[in-house]
Formats: C-alpha cells, structure tokens, sequence
C-alpha cells in the first residue's frame, strides 16, 4: 500500500512544520520579552537591572522616585511599543490579505498622513471633530481623520477598474493631498505650534499613558478573536477572489468587515503615537517569511514581529546618544524603506522551507 | 439519485447569458461534458449552478430538493465548483491549500480525519510528491491539479470543473481527466467539466450537452452527439466523426473551404 505510507508521511511533514511553526512564535515572544524588559531597564537614568527588576515586582522597594520613572514614564512607553507595534502590524498583515497588496500598509495608504493632518488641525485652530474631548482633542482629531481615510480606501476598493495595484496609487494620492494641507496648516502655525506639528509627525512613544494603554489593550481584545473567526476565509482569499468566492465565501462581505476591523487598529495605532511608518510592513513581510500564510500563524507572528520591533525601535532611540530620546518614525522608515524596496523587487516566488 | 437542472435563465444585469437552459435527468456517477465555442456560457452555467450568479428563473434539484434554496456555504459543501485557473503567489504549501479548502466548510479546528483527507486526495491525484511546494512555485500544470484537489477533497455531490485541461500537456490532460474518473467511480458525483477539446470530451464523458449563445442544442451519448452537423455549424467549422483503429471516437475538423 504504497499510497498510505505516502499520506502518513505528507501528514507527518505538515505536523511538523506546524511544531516549526508553535517554535518560531515562542522564539519571537521570548525576543519580545527580553526586548521589552530591556526598554524598561534603559533611560536617561542609569539604573542596574537588578534595581528595575526589583521596582517592577515590588513598585516602592527602592522608593518613590524610581517608582515614578519606572511605572509612570518607562513601563507606559515601553507597554505602549509593544501595543501599537502589534496593533500597526496586525492592521498591514489584514490590509495586505483583503487588497491583495504586500505594500499596503497604514503609511504607504496615507491613513498616517491623515492622521497627522487631524492632529495639526487641533495643534494649530484648536478645532476638534468631536466636540469637548479635552486634553484628547489631538488624539480623537487624529483618530477620526485616520478612520475617515480607511472608511475612503473601503469605498475606493468597491468602485469599478480599482485593481490591488491602484490601491497603493490612491494611498500616494491620499498622501499628497494631506501633505498639502498639512504644508498649509504648518504656514499657518506659530513657532511652537510647528514644533508640536513636527513632533507629532516624527513619531513619538512620549505620549504613551495607561488609559490609551488600556484602550488599545480592548481594542486587541476584540480585534484578535474577531479576526481568528475569520482566519479560514482569509486565508481562502490569498488564493484569489474567484477561487475564494468558488469556496462558498461572501468575499464582498469579508472585505468589508475586515477593513472595519483593520480602520479601528490603524487609526487607534497612528493616533496614539503620531506617524510610525513601515512597521505594518516590516513585521508581516518577517511573519510571512517564517510561517508562511496559514493566517492561524502568520496573524499572531505579524503582531509579535511588529511588537518586537517597535520594542527594539524605542530601546535605539534611548541608546543612540545617551540621554536624548530620537523620535521612533525616523528610526522606523529607515528600517522599512529597505524593506518596502526589496518587497518590490522580490518576484515573490520565495519557497517554503 | 439524479440532478435536474430545469428552465434556468440567468445573466449579468439585464443582459441574460443563458435562456431556457434544461439538462435533465444526470445520473450521479456520471461524466457530463460541457461543450462549445468560447462565450457560450459555460463559465456563467457552472456559476450559476454554484450560486455565484442568481438566476432570474429555473430549478436546480438533486432528487426534489431545491438547491438554489441553500445558504452559500451549504451549497458550496455539495457543488464544488472549480474556476478557470489564475496564478496565485500566496506563500501556502500545496498541503495546506487543500486543507484551507477542506476547511471552508468544517469547522475551525483542524481534526486528524481533515488531515486523512486532504493526504487521501492529494495521493489519489499523484499529487504526493508536491505536497510540501509552495504553490507559488508551481508550473501551470500543477496549478490546475491542485485545483481539482480542492474541489474534489470537500466530497461534493457535484463537482463543476471549468476547463481543467486548458493549461495541460498531452499526459497532465489525460492523468487529470483520469483522476477525476477515477474519483467518479469512488463516490460517486456528479462530473460536469466544460471542454475544448472534443477528442478528450469523447473520451472521457458519458454524456455531451452542446451549448450557443447561452442555449443548449444538442444533449445526448458523445457518439450521438459528435455526429451531428450542429458541431460544425457551432464552431464554425467542417467535422466528421471518425472511428480510430483502437476504437476511439475522432473527431476530424477543418476549416471550411
């Protein structure tokens, strides 16, 4: 019976490639810890680990002062890496699923450029979208202009003659348009208030506090389950639209609340810590290389390979020049614009190993 | 058991594709051929009979239940239609392509008997050798086989293949028609496979529905059908039916003078 040796040794391979699989997600998430233990331990401050560790486990074991630094400034930030970087990666890995694009991302479709946009409206006129926000007024401004975009690139993709390419052109037509009118709002603006503009612009984890930690956190919550649900049709969809929709599956109607799903995480993402580009990028083109495109893998490894990188991102901008903290957006375009130019050229016939 | 397809009209809009089109009376374990000149409407046939396309009016019953009654993914259980091939470049193994479409339709863990499965199907379709390639590293051939993986590994009572030997050489035509026979005499399904080429058609079907202009003009046993001076007038050419020394029906085309 050679055909049943052949099956039990066909099953035999995929159960181990799902075991290789289990592994490279436990190496991530145990680079990810190191890495997020290792953005607490680092500042401006310079305190051994031993001491970081010990304030961790019990806040006032080294008194207040260090209390404060480690969990009202470090532990945020570094929580806060972590989150956007998932949440960033998480809504690219979808994005370039349901657009059939390994481009598409938050940045390269301009839902960042938006949001910047949102957040100099506030910084400059003092205008909010949503009336009475308070201190939240950049935020929510900026969320809402993110989630708007997202809401147009949905509408874009249902028109007619709007192929996987064109999303990108729209997503360079987005970016041009809100850098206009942020060019505008910037000339418009005093010299502090450009300051915060450019601040905003370039990235920063400075923000980071425990009510958006908490609120990113449900986000996730919700976001990943709804996802799972979803995790067969999605990845039916990678083998086209004809053969997904010859499986049985609405694929208008799976577009559609994904690309919900996907605007919440972005524009919670890019609101949160301002313009971060080509995490949502780089950390599912890794994910792919590494597990492939079972999204029962590749969703959890793109949010654990963006994590880590946007940890490790907010450990260089502390560890370039000691006491000066660089802005994150730099760091991460220069990490991802190799990325998004080798996604380019590869002709994507990369094998499995 | 049988499948009746009665009256159906569908289309795009206000343009209807097909009129009136009745096939009654498939047997299950048999081979329908579907044939005629491009834009007939075979591509809109099988959508239909899928439900990718709603028809306007008509019946598609297996035995006397309504089909067209069924949610989408219930009927994507019992039709399985198979597309004309595109290119894919997603980064999923050969293995795993089948299992994701074994797994549309069976819940979201994956059991030990969908793994059997998905194995049992690539092994029956000589498939074993290509189970853990990337399907995008696949040759067209191969593309197509995996294919008809995914369509016969759901177990359907009806399985719609649109042109699965266009993208083939001589051997992959043969051993994919093969394959499929050979799922037919397993389990029974029904086959229907629209085709071009009217010598594989003869060979491998039981039964040949000729269709034009979204009508069907001929229904019957391949010799029958062949015969007649409709094929020629469709493809717009000059047949006549031949029989080969080794007993194969062949039909012999040439352009009118």
């Amino acid at each position: 019976m050679t055909i049943d040796v052949n099956a039990a040794d066909m099953r035999r391979s995929y159960g181990a490639q799902i075991t290789r699989r289990y592994a490279m997600i436990a190496i991530v998430f145990a680079l990810l810890a190191f890495s997020f233990f290792l953005d607490v331990a680092t500042g401006p401050g310079p305190y051994p680990l031993s001491t970081v560790f010990d304030v961790l486990t019990e806040p006032l074991s080294h008194g207040v002062r260090l209390k404060v630094i480690v969990w009202d400034y470090r532990l945020p930030v570094a929580i806060t890496a972590v989150l956007v970087g998932a949440l960033l990666a998480v809504a690219g890995a979808q994005m370039q699923t349901i657009l059939n694009n390994p481009l598409a991302e938050p940045f390269t479709l301009g839902v960042s450029a938006a949001a910047s946009f949102g957040a100099s409206l506030a910084i400059v006129l003092g205008f909010s979208v949503i009336p009475a926000v308070g201190p939240l007024l950049v935020t929510i401004n900026a969320f809402v202009f993110a989630l708007a975009t997202c809401g147009f690139i949905l509408f874009a993709t249902r028109l007619k003659g709007v192929g996987s390419e064109t999303m990108i052109l729209f997503g360079i037509a987005i970016f041009f348009t809100f850098s206009a009118l942020l060019a505008l709002m910037q000339y418009m603006a005093s010299e502090d208030q450009i300051a915060r503009i450019v601040f905003w612009m370039m990235g920063s984890l400075g923000r980071a506090s425990w009510e958006k930690i908490a609120l990113g956190a449900l986000l996730l919550a919700v976001a990943v389950p709804f996802s799972l649900v979803r995790t067969w049709p999605m990845t039916a969809l990678r083998m086209g639209e004809a053969t997904a929709q010859s499986m049985g599956i609405d694929v208008a109607r799976l577009r559609v609340e994904m690309l919900i799903c996907i605007s919440f995480l972005a524009a919670t993402a890019v609101s949160f810590v301002g313009t971060v580009g080509f995490v949502g990028l780089v950390g599912p083109h890794i994910a792919r290389l590494l597990v492939g495109e079972d999204q029962r893998y590749f969703i959890p490894l793109s949010a654990l390979v963006g994590a880590l990188v946007l940890s490790l991102t907010s450990l260089i901008s502390k560890s370039i020049t000691p006491g000066i903290i660089y802005p994150i957006g730099i760091i991460t375009s220069l990490i991802g614009v190799p990325v998004f130019i080798s996604i380019i050229l590869s002709t994507r016939r990369e094998r499995l190993s | 058991m049988t499948l009746n397809i009665k009256n159906l009209h569908a289309g795009y809009g206000a343009k209807e594709i097909l009129c009136n089109v009745s096939i009654p009376e498939i047997k299950f374990g048999s081979f329908v051929g579907l044939i005629g000149p491009n834009a007939s409407g075979k591509s809109t046939f099988f959508k239909t009979l899928a439900g990718l396309v709603q028809p306007s009016h008509g019946l598609i019953t297996i035995n006397s239940e309504d089909l067209t009654k069924l949610r989408r993914k219930d009927r994507a259980r019992r039709i399985a239609y198979m597309p004309q091939a595109f290119g894919c470049n997603a980064l999923l193994t050969v293995f795993e392509s089948v299992l994701l479409a074994l797994k549309q339709t069976t819940g979201w863990r994956v059991q030990d008997d969908n793994l059997d499965r998905v194995a049992d199907t690539l092994a029956s379709l000589g498939l074993t050798h290509l189970a853990n390639r990337g399907i995008a590293d696949l040759s067209g051939g191969q593309a197509q086989m995996v294919a008809v993986a995914q369509t016969i590994v759901r177990a359907p009572e009806v399985i719609l293949l649109d042109e699965p030997t266009s993208a083939l050489d001589l051997h992959h035509q043969l051993s994919i028609l093969t394959s499929v026979r050979n799922e037919l005499n397993r389990k029974k399904p029904v086959v229907m496979a629209a085709l071009h080429d009217l010598n594989l058609a003869a060979k491998f079907c039981d039964r040949l529905v000729l269709l034009r202009d979204g009508l069907i003009l001929a229904d019957g046993q391949p010799d029958e059908i062949l015969a007649l001076s409709d094929i020629g007038e469709t493809y717009r050419v000059e047949t006549a039916l031949e029989r080969t020394t080794r007993g194969a029906l062949y039909v012999d085309a040439r352009l009118p003078a």
